[in-house]
């Protein structure tokens, strides 16, 4: 192929260009006004009278994948469903939900709550009565706390997306270097045993603290200091809504 | 994804198959000269 003809097909792609952009600044305005009718209609049938819907990016553009606001007091439900109506709305390419966790306060007055901090409840109820077991002195999981890691997994499966920190706390016996080792090593082995069970490696941090940190009222030696805690760090709450998916039309 | 985005990638997409599919007849004997 000659240099003219590679000029040509630029010159064509940038033509292209050209008229895609035009016909989106005469058509746009009316179509994604078309867009948003529907889905407003749609939102309205499903109940989600107070959810705000934005057609634009954060940039100022028009887009076909609103982001929803607001809402903070209708019940997760209706948001979910009002979410799905909008999302099959025709045109509507995906739907998103404003990121501001702040949103969540679900009772009115209440303390602001993030779907994330529920599944740190769940795995807190689950070894509250039962804990992870490991060999004496080492950081090997005893077979018979497998099931138990089961649930555990099951529950922060919610909290895909965010940052979990697996924390392991010893007793006072021992020096407390090794101590520090041996928490480290047990909270490392609970991420391997729960990245094992599907849960993304990305999201999870191990650390040991050693006896630093017994639990409240209880002396620093009891043995009942020997734990595992997870705790779900908030950075990107999940909501149940259909994924942005671009998609013709 | 801003409208003109998803537009102009249609388009562009839509202009290279375009250019593909000339290229293959022009390339399969389609030429006369």
């Amino acid at each position: 192929m000659n240099a003219h003809r590679y000029i040509l097909v630029i010159a064509g792609a940038v033509a292209t260009s050209l008229i895609s952009f035009a016909s989106i600044v005469a058509h746009g305005p009316a179509f994604i006004a078309q867009v948003e009718a529907k889905a407003g209609k749609a939102r309205d049938a499903a109940g989600g009278k107070d959810i705000t819907l934005r057609f634009t990016t954060s940039q100022g553009w028009l887009t076909r994948h609103p982001e929803l606001d607001g809402g903070a007091d209708t019940p997760r439900d209706i948001r979910q469903r009002t979410a799905s109506a909008i999302f099959v709305s025709p045109g509507v390419g995906g739907v998103h939900w404003n990121p501001d966790p702040t949103r969540m306060a679900d009772t009115k007055g209440g303390p602001p709550r993030t779907p994330t901090l529920h599944c740190q409840d769940r795995v807190e109820g689950i070894l509250r009565v039962r804990s992870i077991r490991f060999s004496e002195a080492s950081a090997a999981i005893d077979p018979a706390s497998g099931a138990l890691l089961d649930e555990v997994a099951a529950a922060l499966r919610p909290c895909v997306g965010s940052i979990i920190a697996i924390t392991g706390h010893t007793d006072a016996m021992g020096s407390e270097s090794a101590n520090i080792r041996l928490s480290r090593d047990r909270a490392e082995s609970i991420r391997k045993a729960l990245i094992r069970r599907g849960i993304p490696a990305a999201g999870l941090r191990a650390r040991g603290e050693g006896s630093g940190q017994p639990l409240e009222g209880l002396d620093p030696s009891d043995p009942a200091n020997r734990r595992i805690e997870f705790s779900v760090i908030s950075i990107r709450p999940l909501d149940p809504t259909p994924v942005d998916t671009p998609s013709a039309g | 994804m801003p409208l003109w985005l998803e537009m102009l990638i249609l388009m562009l997409l839509t202009y290279a198959s375009g250019l593909g599919i000339g290229w293959f007849y022009w390339n399969r004997g389609g030429r006369r000269r």
